[in-house]
């Protein structure tokens, strides 16, 4: 069979392209075998095409960093603008804190800010704030660390350590003082080598109900939380559920062992 | 989350691959990433349900990445790195498909960028020449043709790159 018709090269980037339309394309391959000088550029530039695809490609498997992923919702988006736990919520998009008044997934809102709330909120906003500095994330460093737990301990009016969470791949970076409502909270920071951060939050309460873990998961979103006897504490992260329940069984087991609080 | 931002969530992986088409630093890539999720979830309004949400963010991540261009360009030309500042010296450990990619890479910033943008959005991104217009907010027929010469150009820069790394090993 001979061919009649020649193809110009507009139609060697449409077949590169996928956009010639299937009926012309076997005419067209027949053509480029016809013509070896086209069918080196044609394959030539599907050779480029390849390289290209798989010199971008291993990107899409790249651990995506946690900067992108902290990325803040805002008021335009109308169901963060449900309720202020959303809204917070909404802040960190894949960490979140606080289970205040054992708020779960699904479950109603407190009605009112109680002092649980209050509390999940400031360790939202911590987190939120110093997680996503670069420079300033702690007042003092790890390297200063019983400098760190002997000042929060003393400001803050428990008897404080610093949980060891090397064993989850994360060590801490450091600390600082921050307020909860009239009180003294100590926030301790914790990194991992892929730079994703973990806080934990801790500070005195009036409520001396014990609640076991709360979780809190929303917007992929979550974070563990607990009162004990006359203390608070939020562990804030974006591990996987299982993951960050250990680690806050585990820095939670930490707190109480190290004292008579 | 709702679905929206799940939807949102679920494209960085395909930003990303994409931005580092545009950039070649990958912190610079991160950053147009990051830059165009700030204002996708600002305007999250503004996505019509139903409309893809990848060609709906690689829409606003081309028109943050043209005003980048522009704003580069009063300040003066583009001058991509070349092989030698992005540091020759460890390219020989490398492996050759590794070698292969940053050739391909390097060549890549050397063509104009709407050129670049036109040919990745379609031959790495997977995109029609419908959509590829759609997000460049150019006739399908200007897409054909930046990718034509987007093409050749890389073409070129390629084997300038052979030419010039033949020159290097010889001195």
């Amino acid at each position: 069979m001979t061919n009649s018709k020649t193809y110009s090269d507009t139609d060697l980037h449409l077949a590169l392209d996928g956009e010639m339309p299937a009926e012309q394309r076997a005419e067209f391959d027949r053509w480029l075998e016809q013509n070896p000088k086209e069918q080196e550029r044609f394959q030539q530039f599907e050779t480029d095409r390849k390289a290209l695809k798989s010199a971008l490609d291993p990107v899409l498997e790249e651990p995506i960093p946690s900067r992108l992923t902290r990325i803040r919702a805002t008021a335009n988006d109308n169901s963060a603008t449900a309720s202020r736990w959303l809204m917070a919520a909404a802040a960190v998009l894949l960490f979140a804190a606080g289970g205040a008044a054992g708020y779960l997934a699904g479950a109603r809102l407190p009605a009112a800010p109680n002092e649980a709330s209050l509390l999940a909120d400031n360790a939202i906003a911590a987190h939120v704030i110093y997680a996503a500095e670069k420079r300033h994330t702690v007042e003092v460093g790890a390297n200063e660390k019983d400098h760190l737990v002997a000042w929060l301990s003393k400001r803050v009016g428990l008897s404080l350590v610093a949980p060891d969470l090397e064993k989850y791949g994360f060590s801490l970076v450091g600390g600082r003082l921050l307020p909860s409502g009239a009180r003294a909270a100590a926030q301790f920071m914790y990194e991992n080598t892929g730079g994703d951060r973990i806080s934990l939050y801790v500070t005195t309460v009036d409520n001396k109900d014990e609640t076991g873990f709360r979780l809190v998961e929303e917007r992929g979103a979550r974070a563990f939380y607990w009162l004990d006897h006359g203390y608070a504490c939020a562990v804030t992260g974006s591990l996987a559920e299982d993951e960050l329940l250990k680690l806050s069984r585990d820095a939670y087991r930490q707190l109480v062992s190290s004292d008579d609080w | 989350m709702n679905d929206r931002q799940k939807a949102i969530l679920a494209e960085i992986p395909r930003l990303r691959r994409y931005a580092r088409s545009l950039v070649r630093e990958s912190d610079g890539a991160d950053d147009l990433v990051q830059d165009s999720l700030e204002r996708a979830f600002a305007r999250i309004a503004n996505w019509q349900t139903g409309d893809s949400p990848r060609r709906w963010l690689f829409t606003i991540m081309h028109n943050i990445f043209i005003d980048q261009i522009r704003k580069d360009q009063r300040r003066g030309e583009v001058v991509p790195l070349t092989d030698q500042e992005a540091g020759l010296a460890k390219v020989k450990a490398e492996q050759h498909d590794k070698l292969v990619a940053r050739d391909v890479i390097d060549a890549l910033q050397r063509i104009d960028p709407d050129r670049r943008a036109a040919l990745t959005l379609v031959a790495v991104e997977g995109f029609s020449y419908a959509e590829a217009a759609e997000i460049l907010r150019v006739p399908a027929g200007t897409v054909m043709s930046r990718i034509a010469r987007g093409r050749n150009e890389l073409r070129e820069a390629l084997n300038e790159g052979t030419r010039n790394r033949a020159i290097r090993v010889v001195e």
